[in-house]
């Protein structure tokens, strides 16, 4: 079923522990074929870079990831045509990164930072430089993946799911319409009327 | 008491996942805060360092911070996994020390488990067996000895499984308890002190192997005990504590110097530039890492039993047992018993895996409702393949694949091992015929036994 909106993750914070899971899966999904992550730990040799953001505060946690906002302000400010819509999604080609940081600045929840950018397990060096290369990192829904969002199937506690807001709206428009359609039948100014 | 898990403050978010898998809730703290294990009580199973994904992240602790706490933690600069808030204390260095001492003879050891789960962080399929590349790397390393824990887990079957016979027929106390798991000693110690003379008095097949290194390994390779340096390779982060007790120091020092786990063994071949997967398959040496399939399937949970009943069957019955894979001790299941027919004899059995599964166990057993003459119990989920030491899943979601593909590959090695019970091991009964001379004897009596002390709180 096709959505208009851009579909994204979304938590429920009374069942989020706040234990990183969906940070490591998907650094993993990410980096399985680029940098040869397996399944262990020790297959690891770069560092752990993931496009989510486990944020904790005194009485929740939750991951911070990308709405991917139709109105995307990264996507606007971004001078190197890095962030593009893709369908409804909003996806970096971290290739054409430079690292300015306007999308961080034009983020309004924090869900993009700059991590270093590592290919085949080794660090991707700046361009005319021998510096390592950053690149920004936000959540492009496991694009590539065809089982979905990997943070969503490895959370422990089922707390992630992906949302599309506009089918729930529906939903919601067609509830309270169930709702309200019994109210105004029953309504006595209704009946009144000639 | 020597630290040996810990969990880093700095990194922990204060999940509380680990303490779903503690199983003596040895983990205190508030939800969203750094949590503290609390070491009276901690049976150092690694079972939360295994569970653990809270990491050094660049995002969260900033570009430096992955290389301050690698340092912290004494690991090599070759270390680039990434680094869990749980962590157990790291032995390397004292590993390198001793490989680097041209006076020291390092002598190493190396469980059942390692061989099928070390080959998995070298980007290997999840229960690869790597027991011949596990004998070359190490041999590389430049262990003067390369034994294996396995011979001993044979010699364990030959004291353990006479131990049983001689409690069945002389009225002795049953049920009697392996011994071999160190969490489950230890807990067993601190919470039901009173049942510890069920537990059998052998060693632990590390334990076992420690003594006899420096005694009858120091005999036959004409070398000064003194001068060896003892070191396990482990799938268990508690052998580590075990390796300390006080009563393992039977061959007149301490029989296992250090422990690597699983894990580490595989940072100290990446240090040494090894390309694991690359060695030919080699054997271990003889005598003392000679070693039966009975002996292999100690790494997954119902193995010690199998191995037990592989050999006692024989023992009593002068017969070989009819059908050698003895099918209804196997499986995943918590708790499991089984009726074996040994000649006269119904030997009732049971299988405990996962310690959590063990309290309502040993309550029956307090209560008097017990009728099991020996049961086998194991902390860690399905047995020692799936210890806290052992290569470390980067998804929970692959454990149960991980697990099947471990015992799997446990079981296929015992059944293309050409000697399948551990009374057949050729270098064991030369061990008893030239050494310990028989099971429960004098010799036996002095290295391979023991009786717990009871009071771990005393342990340094």
């Amino acid at each position: 079923m096709a959505n208009d909106f851009g579909l994204f993750v979304t938590t429920d914070t009374t069942k989020c522990t706040g234990c990183r899971a969906c940070e490591m899966a998907c650094f993993q999904s990410h980096n399985a074929k680029r940098n040869k992550v397996g399944k262990t730990v020790g297959t690891i040799t770069v560092p752990v870079t993931p496009k989510l953001y486990v944020t904790v505060i005194e009485t929740a946690s939750m991951p911070i990831q990308c709405k991917h906002c139709e109105n995307s302000p990264c996507k606007a400010v971004c001078k190197q045509s890095a962030i593009v819509r893709f369908g409804h999604q909003v996806i970096v080609d971290e290739t054409k990164c430079i690292g300015c940081k306007d999308c961080l600045v034009a983020c309004p929840f924090g869900a993009i930072t700059l991590l270093p950018y590592y290919d085949k397990g080794k660090p991707v060096k700046q361009v005319g430089s021998d510096e390592n290369k950053v690149a920004a990192s936000k959540c492009d829904l496991c694009i590539d993946d065809p089982d979905g969002p990997a943070c969503v199937r490895v959370c422990p506690n089922e707390a992630l799911s992906v949302s599309d807001v506009n089918e729930d709206r529906k939903k919601k428009n067609i509830a309270a319409a169930e709702a309200l359609a019994v109210i105004n039948a029953g309504a006595p100014e209704r009946r009144l009327l000639p | 008491m020597t630290t040996v898990i810990a969990i880093d403050d700095k990194i922990c978010t204060g999940c509380q996942e680990c303490t779903k898998v503690c199983p003596n809730l040895a983990i205190e703290g508030l939800p969203h805060q750094a949590q503290k294990v609390d070491e009276t009580k901690c049976v150092m199973c690694g079972q939360c360092v295994q569970k653990c994904k809270s990491y050094v992240s660049v995002a969260e602790h900033g570009f430096g911070a992955y290389e301050t706490v690698r340092k912290e933690r004494g690991l090599p600069e070759t270390v680039t996994e990434p680094l869990f808030a749980a962590h157990n204390v790291c032995h390397l260095d004292e590993v390198l020390r001793a490989l680097a001492d041209p006076n020291v003879e390092t002598w190493v050891q190396s469980a059942p488990a390692v061989r099928v789960g070390i080959a998995e962080d070298f980007g290997a399929s999840l229960g690869t067996l790597g027991a011949g590349k596990l004998a070359a790397a190490l041999r590389r390393l430049g262990f003067n000895k390369v034994y294996d824990t396995n011979f001993a887990a044979d010699v364990t079957i030959m004291e353990e499984g006479s131990e049983l016979i001689h409690r069945v027929t002389n009225k002795g106390l049953l049920p009697m308890f392996t011994s071999c798991c160190p969490g489950w000693v230890r807990y067993l110690e601190l919470n039901y002190p009173e049942l510890r003379h069920h537990l059998s008095t052998c060693k632990s097949p590390q334990q076992m192997q420690g003594a006899l290194m420096k005694t009858y390994g120091a005999k036959t390779q004409k070398t000064d005990p003194k001068k060896i340096y003892s070191v396990s390779i482990m799938p268990c982060t508690c052998k580590q504590y075990e390796s300390g007790r006080p009563e393992m120091a039977d061959s007149g020092q301490r029989d296992v110097d250090v422990v690597l786990t699983t894990r580490e063994l595989a940072y100290l071949i990446k240090l040494k530039g090894i390309d694991f997967l690359s060695l030919p398959d080699e054997k271990f040496d003889l005598p003392m890492g000679d070693y039966t399939g009975a002996a292999e399937i100690f790494g997954v949970t119902g193995g010690v039993m199998e191995a037990a009943l592989r050999t006692g069957y024989e023992l009593i019955t002068g017969q070989a047992i009819p059908a050698i894979d003895i099918k209804a001790v196997r499986g995943p299941d918590g708790f499991r018993t089984a009726a074996i027919q040994v000649g006269e004899l119904t030997l009732k059995v049971g299988i405990v895996t996962g310690l959590k599964n063990v309290k309502p166990v040993l309550e029956d057993l307090k209560a008097g409702k017990l009728d099991l003459h020996f049961i086998e119990v194991m902390t860690c989920p399905e047995g020692c393949v799936t210890g806290g030491g052992q290569p470390k899943l980067v998804l929970d979601t692959d454990f149960q694949a991980a697990y099947e593909a471990r015992a799997e590959a446990t079981y296929q090695h015992d059944r293309e091992l050409p000697v399948r019970k551990s009374h057949e091991n050729p270098s064991v009964k030369k061990l008893y015929d030239s050494f310990l001379k028989k099971p429960l004897g004098e010799e036996s009596h002095k290295l391979l036994h023991t009786t717990y002390c009871g009071d771990p709180k005393h342990h340094h």
